[in-house]
Parts: C-alpha cells; sequence; structure tokens
C-alpha cells in the first residue's frame, strides 16, 4: 500500500509540470492573436508574439513603422525560440490576467505616434478591437470534473479529512475545502468529484491533485483520472454604460431581457459558445465557456457591439 | 431513549467526578456496575436538558478557524488564538481550541421525524 501510494506521489509532482508548461506554451497565442489581427490581417498566422512590436517605442521611434518589419520576420519555426522564452518569461508573473493586461495596454496607447508611420492607419471600428485589449476579463471560477476511479466511503472521509461537511440528509456528497488553492471539492461516493473556485486552470487542476492526494491518504485507491474543465467564468468592467434595449431590440436573436426578473441583459452568443450577463453599468460576466480563450474571444466580440450601444 | 444523548459531558470536570464517585462506590460494593450506568445516562440527560434550559450565558469568540468538519450531525471546530468576550466584558484567549458542537435533545428528536 505504502509503497502504491509512494509511487503515485511523485507521479503528481512529475506530470504536473509538463502539463503546466505546455500549457503555458500555447496560451498566449490566441488572445494576443486577437490584437495584431485587425491592423495587419497577413501577420495573423506568425505571431504567437507578445505585443512588444506594437509598443510605441520601437516603432515610432526607430524603425521607419511596423509594417517592414513584419514581413521580413522569420517564419514561425525560426521565431519559435525568441517567442518561447519570452513567453516563458512573461508567464511567470501572467498567469493572472494582469500581467497579460499590463503587456496589453502598450496596444491601444502607441496609436497616436503610430497612425503617420503605419501604411494603413487604424479605421475607428479596428482602434475600439485593439482598445479591447486594454480590459482583459478577469477569470473568477473554473468548474472542473475528477474522476477518481474508486468507490468511496463517505463517512471516512468526513471522519478524517479535514474542513469536510457530509449531511447525507441534505447533500449525497462530501463537501470539502481547502486554503491553497482556495477550492472547494464534492466528493461522490461514486468516485467523481466536482473542484469548484479556482481561478485559473493550473490552480484548478493542482486543487484537484490535491483533494485526490487527501482521498488517497484516507486509505482509498484513488486515481486521477478524467480531469475536466467544465466551465470558466470571466468578468470585466467596459467603463462606459449600455442601452440594453437597444442591445437586446436589435441583436434578439441572442438577447434575453427582462428587467422586471433580472437586471441583467443575457446574451447567448453562439459562436463562441458563451452566455455574457450585461449590465447597464458596463460590468460584464461571460461564463459557459470551456478553455479560456472563448472567453476573451467572447469578449472581444460582444465589446465591438457594446460599443455601438454605449449611454450617450 | 436514553441513548439519544451524547455521552460527551462525561469528559467534563463534573462529569469525571460523577465518574470517579460512581468507580468508588462500585469498589466498596455500595452499588451495583448496572446502577452506576442508570445514573450515568440519567446525567447525560439531565445536563443535555440544563444546558438548553438554564444556561443563559453568553459568549463570542473570535479567531482564525483551523479546522472544521461535521459529520453525524456534529460539528467540531479547531480554533487557533480564540479570544473570547464574556458577559462580563472579561477577556479571556488561548493558543487552540476545540468547540464540538451537537444538537439537544429536542433537535435530535426533530431531526428523526
Amino acid at each position: 500500500m505504502s509503497f502504491a501510494l509512494q509511487s503515485r506521489q511523485v507521479g503528481f509532482g512529475r506530470s504536473a509540470h509538463p502539463a503546466q508548461t505546455q500549457y503555458q506554451q500555447s496560451q498566449p497565442q490566441p488572445y494576443q492573436q486577437s490584437q495584431p489581427q485587425p491592423q495587419q490581417a497577413n501577420a495573423g498566422l506568425a505571431l504567437p508574439y507578445p505585443s512588444n512590436p506594437y509598443l510605441p517605442g520601437p516603432s515610432g521611434l526607430a524603425l521607419p513603422g511596423p509594417a517592414p518589419v513584419y514581413p521580413s520576420q522569420p517564419q514561425p519555426t525560426q521565431q519559435a525560440q525568441p517567442a518561447q522564452s519570452q513567453q516563458q518569461a512573461q508567464q511567470q508573473q501572467s498567469h493572472s490576467p494582469t500581467a497579460t493586461q499590463t503587456n496589453a495596454t502598450a496596444g491601444p496607447s502607441s496609436p497616436p505616434s503610430t497612425i503617420p508611420a503605419t501604411p494603413a492607419p487604424l479605421t475607428l471600428e479596428q482602434q475600439h478591437i485593439t482598445a479591447v485589449d486594454g480590459i482583459v476579463p478577469t477569470l473568477q471560477n473554473i468548474v472542473a470534473t475528477v474522476n477518481l476511479d474508486c468507490r468511496l466511503d463517505l463517512k471516512t472521509i468526513a471522519l478524517h479529512a479535514r474542513n469536510a461537511e457530509y449531511n447525507p440528509k441534505r447533500f449525497a456528497a462530501v463537501i470539502m475545502r481547502i486554503r491553497d488553492p482556495k477550492t472547494t471539492a464534492l466528493i461522490f461516493a461514486s468516485g467523481k468529484m466536482v473542484v469548484t473556485g479556482a481561478k485559473s486552470e493550473d490552480d484548478s487542476r493542482l486543487a484537484s491533485r490535491k483533494y485526490a492526494r487527501i482521498v488517497q491518504k484516507l486509505g482509498f485507491d484513488a486515481k486521477f483520472s478524467e480531469f475536466k474543465i467544465q466551465n470558466i467564468v470571466g468578468s470585466c468592467d467596459v467603463k462606459f454604460p449600455i442601452r440594453l434595449e437597444g442591445l437586446a431590440y436589435s441583436h434578439g436573436q441572442f438577447s434575453s431581457y427582462e428587467p422586471e426578473l433580472f437586471p441583467g441583459l443575457i446574451y447567448r452568443m453562439i459562436k463562441p459558445k458563451v452566455v455574457l450577463l450585461i449590465f447597464v453599468s458596463g460590468k460584464i460576466v461571460l461564463t459557459g465557456a470551456k478553455v479560456r480563450e472563448e472567453i476573451y474571444t467572447a469578449f472581444n466580440t460582444i465589446y465591438t457591439v457594446l460599443v455601438e450601444f454605449r449611454k450617450p | 431513549m436514553a441513548s439519544a444523548y451524547y455521552e460527551f459531558y462525561r469528559g467534563s470536570s463534573i462529569g469525571m467526578a460523577l465518574t470517579d464517585s460512581l468507580d468508588e462506590l462500585i469498589t466498596s460494593g455500595a452499588i451495583t456496575p448496572q446502577l452506576a450506568m442508570k445514573v450515568l445516562q440519567q446525567f447525560d440527560k439531565s445536563l443535555a436538558d440544563i444546558m438548553v434550559k438554564q444556561v443563559k450565558t453568553k459568549t463570542t469568540l473570535k479567531g482564525h478557524l483551523h479546522t472544521y468538519r461535521l459529520c453525524d450531525d456534529v460539528w467540531t471546530f479547531i480554533v487557533k488564538n480564540p479570544t473570547f468576550k464574556m458577559e462580563s466584558n472579561e477577556q479571556v484567549s488561548a493558543p487552540k481550541i476545540k468547540i464540538v458542537a451537537c444538537k439537544n435533545g429536542d433537535a435530535i428528536e426533530a431531526g428523526k421525524k
């Protein structure tokens, strides 16, 4: 028994890291793409690049303009090296969207200096799209499921684990919490588990592993299988008031706005399949995404729409 | 019926004193062990009732909740660095305490229905 546990413990440490780095490398691409695209469509693919090229400094001062730079840029294969290292360096701080945010704000602030230099100046609409990058939705909650693949005696778990609640009359699962990452798990007798409350994918995974480990330590032959993120919730503030009636009217097929029932407009976006709660105040909640990019894409998509319905 | 009451008050100082006395009486032959058990069960019941009906003293406490547990309708809390504020405005603190909270007799009956 103890041998089995030990070998598993080692596995925990190892497999967590590759997963993490892999994720980190692939992470920034999609939502950074959304930034360059409107400016320069042909550069779209070759840009797993952070927004540094868009910094006002280089484009405004030293270089004639960003446009000549891009065609001469090596293709992704060669580019991969600096891009990756840059990403990784950035990743350390950047898991939290705040870091990406600071990075991204460089974009919108550049137009004054870049517009004269850029061959194709940004249209008004495109500026709005880039401005989206100044606002990055913050992830608020991630719900994941795990299959421990082993029947569990919930009473044993409730009696021996810390911070556990088990009241079978109310709910047929043990409710367990840990402080770091601050999450809650519902552990069912079937061995299935739901982990909620994490603020990032990595935290969600780490927390799930910690719960699995706790269950293991109580003497169950729990595995860590079928980890899947089921929902991601994000939120942000566009910092201007919105005419919800107008939005509901012109986007009727996606919108449901019943101010007597709920003060926000419920916007069911089809692609990506994300539900948005839009409030008069300009605060937005995005939910229903399975991957972080869907939140960002949905926000970028809705932002252009919201700008139209800005309250005068 | 008697089993409806928790036995944890036997671990309190008054419960310990009672248990010691009963032990003494049993060893000296004054009472039978069965009678002693009956007395203890009555003690469980009486103390539970008294706690509900006659003890009105209150205290508030503040501290860091280190651990909690709910199992079989019993809450267990381990609180670190609690400070108790008594009604007399007296303050008492401790490095760590454990609170065990059970339903009283009535609530148990209510829960069964």
